[in-house]
């Protein structure tokens, strides 16, 4: 059984019908990318699976774990095991780093903690040792407001969030060295590469295919709301037809 | 003897005058409690009665509701400035709870502390449904759904349920006993003790008064705190970290409208009577412009909102040429406050601080 299967799902945004029958597999300790121009889908492809609205999913299934979870709410989702690192570096900018990284262990407490102190850290996650051994320039930073961060500081912190969840089986994240400088790259890919030895499946959505295909072991190609291409990393990276037809590289 | 040497021989060895000590304490919840404390024990005395100060015409039934529309504003800014949430219907809740704890005291029971307790349960209870309803919609849709409930109660109080509630007449017939049924409220306090604090109405809402500002400074350092802020970043992104968005919105609404009907209730304690305006979306309004006029997402904001704002309705308004015009006054003020200062008057009373800072640097460096 794969950990993450969808077959044939459509999802709207109001009347545009943008994913037109994606049907692609995850299986358990896999990194795989999902590679496609601007436009293509990889985006409305991990709200699907997130549960996000919009998109509206109107046919086909989403299986984690063999289990549907189409109709599911986001935060049920991430606490299944699915996690995400939206695009554009989402964190709390008004957050410190600590405070961002404290807000997935508030997530999984009791409701009744409003008149607690802040949560000590729970151990199903990431601890906060494990956090800063893989980013260390969030330890320096641990009191500095997010938004004040670089970029790709941000997205170490995106990702670090995400690492803090309990039992992440599966992490999408979503163009994670979009913007960011060659060597910054270089380092967030370093970093993947380091979740993904832990165990951790990847479901990596990439505009520089250049750069996913490094980390991959599968990828997908999504053109106008379907899948058009599916191989293994070195399969396409030798496929040149495929790419300048696909992803103009 | 320079003022320097004075202030130099204070802070050496007591590190209590110094900026670092300051920003150790000014958070802490002990702090907030002392602070809290000593502005309400001199608070009706400055406003009302001490020499200079009082001059300005304030009086003691006014510093009264300043306090109660104080709890109001504080619990209202836990919604709209921590959450982010814009509910133009919470006279519904300082209404409602006005009018249960109005009728609880002529029905039941007219202690003071249980009627503030009925008007907190109704005030619960009314905030469950309307925020089920409300909370489903977003941004502007929320406001309006929140006002046109709010709408809708006052018209039901108005008319259709006018043998309850008196309808427009309001309600004439609250009783409040004296407190554990010895203490009367309205009896004045004697000697100095009068001269402070007039009588026992006021240091009965002054204690929830305090209570409300530490509960309030819990709540905002509690994880909930957190949380709220981070819906009011963006609660997409929460939701994608795991948080229950709409559970946490949904008791951040609960909590805002247990502060309203706790302030309803002292107000009918306060007043004796119920009217049906305390329904009308006028409220509602009012108490979203004294939460900005102050500052949003700060506790101590939002009652220097209300204290301005009762001032200016209820004394500006009696003064001579410029009396009838209070309103405009009062808009202009907003209008200058918000434009020049987002951080409303909280924001200028922060920069004053930053000010106060820069110049004790720099007498220090010289």
């Amino acid at each position: 059984m794969s950990l993450l299967e969808l077959d044939d799902v459509h999802s709207h945004y109001g009347p545009s019908h943008i994913l037109r029958g994606v049907s692609l597999t995850v299986e358990r300790g896999e990194v795989v990318t999902l590679l496609g121009r601007n436009g293509a889908g990889k985006t409305t492809t991990l709200r699907s699976i997130i549960g996000a609205t919009p998109p509206e999913v109107s046919a086909g299934r989403i299986a984690f774990g063999g289990e549907d979870i189409v109709g599911n709410s986001p935060e049920d989702i991430v606490m299944n095991g699915i996690a995400i690192v939206p695009e554009e570096r989402r964190v709390f900018g008004d957050f410190t780093v600590e405070e961002n990284l404290r807000m997935p262990d508030i997530s999984r407490q009791d409701w009744n903690t409003i008149l607690r102190d802040m949560p000590v850290e729970d151990e199903s996650g990431m601890n906060d040792e494990e956090i800063y051994e893989l980013f260390p320039r969030l330890e320096e930073r641990r009191e500095q407001y997010a938004g004040t961060l670089s970029g790709g500081e941000q997205q170490m912190l995106s990702i670090a969030r995400t690492l803090k969840l309990p039992n992440v089986d599966l992490l999408l994240m979503d163009e994670p060295t979009e913007g960011l400088a060659p060597q910054i790259v270089e380092s967030v890919l370093d970093s993947i590469e380091r979740i993904a030895e832990t165990g951790t499946t990847i479901l990596l959505v990439e505009q520089n295919s250049t750069a996913a295909l490094k980390v991959a072991d599968r990828c997908y190609i999504l053109d106008d709301g379907s899948i058009v291409y599916q191989g293994s990393s070195e399969e396409l990276v030798a496929d040149d037809d495929v790419r300048l037809r696909y992803l103009a590289v | 003897m320079s003022l320097r040497d004075v202030t130099g021989r204070l802070s050496i060895g007591k590190p209590t005058l110094s900026w670092e000590y300051w920003d150790e304490i000014k958070g802490t919840e002990s702090f907030i409690f002392v602070a809290t404390t000593v502005f309400v024990l001199l608070w009706s005395w400055l406003f009302a009665r001490a020499p200079i100060t009082s001059a300005v015409g304030g009086y003691q039934s006014l510093a009264v509701t300043v306090l109660i529309w104080g709890i109001f504003a504080i619990g209202f800014d836990l919604l709209l400035g921590q959450t982010g949430l814009l509910s133009f219907g919470h006279a519904v809740f300082w209404g409602g709870g006005a009018y249960a704890a109005g009728l609880f005291s002529y029905y039941v029971t007219g202690d003071p502390f249980l009627v503030v307790i009925a008007g907190i349960v109704f005030a619960l209870v009314l905030a469950a449904v309307v925020g089920y309803i409300a909370l489903r919609r977003h941004a502007v849709y929320f406001a309006i759904l929140t006002l046109a409930i709010g709408q809708f109660v006052y018209f039901l109080a108005v008319s259709p349920l006018q043998e309850i509630t008196g309808g427009y007449n309001g309600f004439i017939y609250v009783q409040v006993e004296p407190v554990a049924g010895f203490i009367n409220l309205n009896q004045p306090l004697p000697g100095v003790l009068g001269t402070l604090w007039y009588d026992h109405l006021y240091l009965f809402v002054a204690v929830f008064f305090v209570f409300a500002v530490v509960l309030a400074t819990r709540i905002v350092k509690s994880p909930y705190g957190l949380v709220f802020r981070s819906l009011r970043e963006n609660e997409q992104r929460a939701a994608f970290i795991g948080i229950n968005v709409w559970r946490y919105k949904f008791m951040a609404f609960i909590l805002s409208a247990v502060f309203a009907g706790v302030a309803g209730s002292l107000y009918t304690i306060h007043t004796v009577f119920v009217s049906v305006e305390s329904l009308y979306w006028l409220i509602s309004g009012e108490v979203v412009i004294m939460t900005v006029l102050g500052g949003l997402g700060s506790v101590f904001g939002p009652i220097l909102g209300a204290i301005l704002y009762v001032y200016v309705r209820g004394v500006v308004d009696g003064f001579p040429i410029v009396g009838p015009y209070w309103f405009l006054i009062l808009t202009t003020l907003f209008t200058v406050v918000v434009w020049a200062f987002p951080q409303g008057l909280w924001g200028i009373v922060g920069k004053i601080g930053q000010s106060l800072r820069g110049l004790t640097r720099r007498w220090n460096d010289s």
